[in-house]
């Protein structure tokens, strides 16, 4: 947890993130020889639609690692806004464009309640989020009644999840927004550089004089935002908002920041770490399940997770290795 | 009074709750379905305790519903083959404990982070179970259920056994050296290393504990029934970790009790029944137990706050 | 099995490429051969099965049929699904599968509003779907294979429980999960006859059991204690069907408190020959698989056409075929009497 100096942890974040983008290259090469269609245009802006909601978890996320926190309810927020749009329009009668910006607002509700939970009484992200997963996924519950699916939205709403601008679906053009959102706030700005100090030392950045509780604060306010949109482009993929939108969804965005090489203790990482660790793994699922034999066998799904916790294992373990590896050097030459 | 806040909140808590059931849900209290409820808990109060154990050291395992999982399959496939019931406790255990040692070695030895690490490996062990088994239940040999004896005893002695353990865990914890060097490890690393404490082996025997005791409430779940589910895990992470911050177990590291997480699980078992007895929609639970989680760090949160201030 | 022969596949050339396991590769040759050819032969049907989720035993058995039926035809089989409960997962599989260039897309629908518009796309790319199980949108598939409708299975079930308890007395629901929309199909449906035909039956309760025996164990211990004067416990998830049994064996409720539902025999016999549960509903599961295959193909062949009455389904023979729907029969009630006559 703490860690050596802070020059060698950018050495191993280079690395690291070096040796992601390798892997991202060889997977490609290896899926373009060995999956079938893998490299055609409907494919590659399938892969673009289908995970452009865990990518903008993924990407609201990550700050929240870096300030040495996290965030599990997520995917119940995204399934509570979800459920909230349906309700206004259809039981409220809402027009969908009020309807959604309100869906927006609901999830920056949902995320204020962690970081007032977490800032003002000092609590752990673990808890006070694990709480909201269950609470945020109950209400969706208790508000469907477990079963109530709402159906059919505006045409229009809906169209735009199948749309496409200047040949790139509309997932895409969001989740390159919220890259560029997202990586401008981190790395150009200086709250950026306050989540970074947050992560890295809590009480030294509070000498520093950053006001902490209000930075530690932000990143949470913006996950519950980014997951109201992403309930928007889920709603609008799936042409249905139930209660168990998103189920899972904090696991898959945590691990695309984990592998992305964002410290899960925070301190250090990079938004394009992170958008390189949801390539890998959306490429790795989509991939995989194009491989002739995988279909065959029938076990695509089992082995892209498979292969995910393996990657994630091994993309940790290979600088500790290393370094454990140069340190035995040192000490032998020494 | 003040060094025993969580443990009197939750009971009172426990106890609220209890007399509400007395007076609008009497038949709660029938002697058998207490008996069954109480002794289907059991595994996972086995499971907290590790639980308790392993966040102490300031670390998490989210892998533990699948190893369970894995050793609930394994030991009702060695049953299901005839072996004879020790050598199927022998086998499970071991197989716990090598699940626990990988995720401690992962921890300990590499350093990785344990949420990471195990997510990972509750990810790998879920996988390989859909692979093998397809969700196929297990048949058990006749004469597994309740070892051999009657219902009623073999509920009493699993609840006995469980109990039992309980106390000597939370014995242990407090008076042996080992269970010092939890706390210790957990408090601060570096002030336990510098006091002659190991703080990667202690790590490292905490998983490999926590291994082993989901190999165990694996066998004690296995007992109660004659089938296994490979899904029986699925979940039980979260039942585990709830039940062990409800009872003021920290998160970082070093502070809680094992009676603690006790009253915790025992408090968080009983809503989903009493929701049942009061004739509450099931749509409302998991709101009810979020909204439990979040109460109980609250009232810890502003506590802490006041006396900081 | 085929699942394990493929990991061994898999993984022994991997270990083949280490210095020292160069022995590996004599038995990785031997699987190798036999392996299909996969995209290399000439025109050869391709058939993509998904079911509602994997690692069930319910679908697990249909894949199976599936399988039976495509070695039978000779034709590429492709299989997968969602292994988890993100409910997005059925849709992103049919989408990869558009761009694949399969032949036809056999699938059990989840959602089937949002289902139906990736159906919808994969016809106009000229891939031809067919529905089983649980229908989509109906005109965004050619023919759904129907073993019973949602109608009559709700029906089927609130009879058979209205049956077994005299019409008259109080009984509970135990799902799968709140939001499965079959499961909710099947209560409304259940709901309906309960009010139309069994005014001095009352439903008291419906719990959920994510899909987990124990839990449905559990759930129905509190059942049995939260309402003394239960009469039936009707579990419609197939794992619940031995949960709510073992439940209501501990309770010492034997024979006093019904239990029945929708269940694989092989997972029931014990109780059903014990007498704690009464009944068990299910279509023949391995046959659903089996005559899905052979509908897709027979689609794709041309053989099967818009208005036909019948198909010949290989080993089924001739199966009706109404309207756009191929009917697999009537459920099968499995009791004491004929349990033991199935096998899967």
């Amino acid at each position: 947890m703490r860690s050596p100096s802070k020059s060698s942890i950018q050495g191993l974040l280079l690395r690291h993130e070096v040796l992601l983008l390798g892997l991202l290259f060889v997977e490609i090469l290896f899926f373009l020889n060995n999956a079938r269609n893998f490299g055609t245009p409907e494919n590659l802006s399938n892969i673009l639609r289908h995970s452009a909601e865990i990518g903008l978890l993924a990407l609201a996320m990550m700050p929240v690692v870096l300030t040495g926190g996290i965030d599990l309810s997520v995917g119940s927020t995204l399934g509570l806004c979800a459920v909230l749009l349906g309700v206004m329009t259809h039981s409220w009668h809402w027009a969908t464009f009020p309807a959604a910006l309100a869906t927006i607002g609901f999830g920056g509700v949902a995320g204020g309640i962690n970081a007032l939970l977490i800032t003002t009484l000092r609590l752990p992200p673990l808890i006070v989020t694990l709480g909201t997963y269950s609470l945020f996924r109950g209400l969706a519950e208790a508000i469907t009644q477990g079963s109530k699916t709402y159906r059919e939205f505006e045409p229009s709403f809906l169209g735009l999840a199948e749309q496409q601008f200047a040949g790139i679906p509309i997932q895409g053009w969001v989740l390159v927004a919220g890259a560029l959102f997202f990586g401008l706030l981190v790395h150009s700005t200086t709250f950026g550089r306050s989540f970074r100090a947050i992560g890295y030392s809590p009480e030294g950045t509070r000498y520093a004089g950053i006001p902490v509780l209000w930075r530690t604060a932000l990143p949470y306010l913006l996950t519950g935002f980014t997951a109201g949109i992403a309930a928007l482009l889920f709603t609008a993929r799936l042409r249905q908002a139930r209660a168990d939108a998103g189920s899972g969804y904090e696991l898959a965005a945590i691990t695309a920041v984990v592998l992305g090489g964002t410290s899960i203790f925070g301190g250090s990482g990079t938004v394009y770490g992170t958008l390189t660790g949801v390539a890998a793994i959306a490429l790795l699922s989509n991939g995989i399940s194009r491989i002739p034999a995988v279909l065959q066998a029938g076990i695509g799904g089992e082995l892209a997770s498979l292969l995910t916790g393996a990657l994630l294992l091994i993309a940790l373990a290979t600088p500790k290795l290393l370094k454990i590896l140069q340190d035995r050097k040192r000490d032998q030459t020494a | 009074m003040n060094r025993y806040f969580r443990e009197l909140s939750v009971a009172s808590a426990l106890l609220l709750l209890l007399g509400v059931l007395a007076i609008w849900a009497p038949h709660f209290y029938q002697p058998q379905p207490l008996l069954s409820r109480f002794t289907a808990q059991s595994p996972t109060l086995i499971l907290t305790i590790g639980m308790t154990l392993v966040m102490l050291v300031r670390q998490i395992d989210i892998s533990v519903g699948s190893q369970f999982g894995i050793c609930a399959v394994v030991a009702g496939l060695l049953a299901g083959k005839g072996l004879p019931m020790p050598l199927v406790f022998l086998a499970t255990l071991t197989t716990g404990t090598l699940m626990g040692a990988l995720n401690g070695t992962l921890v300990a030895t590499l350093g990785l982070p344990s949420i990471v690490v195990s997510l990972a490996t509750m990810v790998t062990w879920a996988e390989v179970l859909r692979l093998t088994q397809q969700g196929r239940l297990i048949n058990l040999p006749e004469g597994t259920q309740w070892f051999g004896l009657s219902q009623v005893n073999g509920q009493l002695l699993i609840l006995a056994g469980a109990i039992a353990f309980l106390t000597f865990s939370a014995w242990f914890l407090k008076n042996r050296a080992a269970g010092r060097f939890v706390y210790a490890v957990g408090s601060d690393a570096e002030a336990a290393r510098l006091a002659g404490i190991n703080p990667k082996t202690t790590t490292f025997m905490v998983f490999a504990v926590m291994g082993a005791l989901s190999g165990l409430a694996a066998l004690i779940n296995l007992v109660q029934s004659p089938q296994v589910d490979p899904k029986c895990g699925v979940g039980l992470e979260l039942r585990a970790i709830a039940a062990a911050v409800v009872g003021g177990v920290a998160v970082s590291g070093g502070r809680g009790r094992l009676w603690g997480t006790f009253l915790g699980l025992l408090l968080l078992s009983t809503i989903n029944p009493a929701l049942t007895f009061l004739h509450v929609e099931a749509y409302w639970e998991k709101a009810i137990q979020g909204l439990v989680i979040l109460l109980a760090v609250v009232a810890d949160g502003f506590r802490s706050r006041n006396q900081n201030a | 099995m085929k699942r394990s022969q493929f990991l061994a596949l898999f993984t022994a050339p991997a270990l083949a490429l280490l210095p020292g396991c160069g022995k590996s590769g004599d038995s990785a040759a031997a699987p190798g051969s036999t392996a299909p050819s996969g995209g290399g032969a000439a025109k050869k049907v391709t058939v993509a099965f998904l079911p509602k989720s994997k690692g069930n035993l319910y679908f697990g058995t249909c894949e199976k049929g599936a399988r039976v039926a495509a070695k039978e035809l000779g034709i590429d089989f492709l299989f997968d699904g969602p292994t988890n409960t993100d409910p997005a997962k059925q849709n992103e599989i049919v989408e990869n599968w558009i761009t694949l260039g399969v032949d036809v897309i056999a699938v059990s629908c989840e959602n089937p509003e949002g289902i139906s518009s990736a159906l919808k796309k994969a016809q106009t790319k000229g891939v031809k779907v067919v529905t089983y199980d649980s229908d989509s949108a109906p005109d965004a598939r050619s023919f759904f294979v129907n073993q019973a409708t949602a109608q009559g299975i709700g029906e089927a079930l609130m009879d058979n429980a209205a049956q077994l308890v005299g019409e008259e007395g109080e009984f509970a629901i135990i799902a799968g999960s709140l939001t499965a929309a079959n499961m909710n199909e099947w209560r409304k449906y259940i709901e309906a006859r309960l009010a139309e035909k069994y005014p001095k039956m009352k439903l008291v309760a419906t719990k959920p059991c994510d899909d987990q025996k124990d839990k449905a164990q559990q759930e129905t211990t509190n059942l049995l204690g939260a309402y003394p004067n239960l009469k039936c416990v009707m579990a419609i998830s197939s794992l619940a069907v031995p949960g709510a049994a073992e439940a209501v064996k501990q309770a010492g409720k034997t024979g006093v408190v019904k239990v029945m539902g929708l269940g694989l025999p092989s997972e029931n016999r014990a109780y059903v020959k014990e007498g704690v549960t009464q009944s068990v509903i299910l279509w023949n599961v391995e046959d659903l698989g089996y005559l899905t295959v052979q509908t897709a193909v027979a689609l794709a062949n041309g053989t099967l056409k818009a208005g036909d009455k019948t198909l010949k389904a290989g080993r089924l023979n001739e199966v009706e075929v109404n309207g756009t729907s191929v009917l697999l029969g009537k459920p099968l009630v499995f009791t004491k009497e004929n349990i033991d006559q199935f096998q899967f």
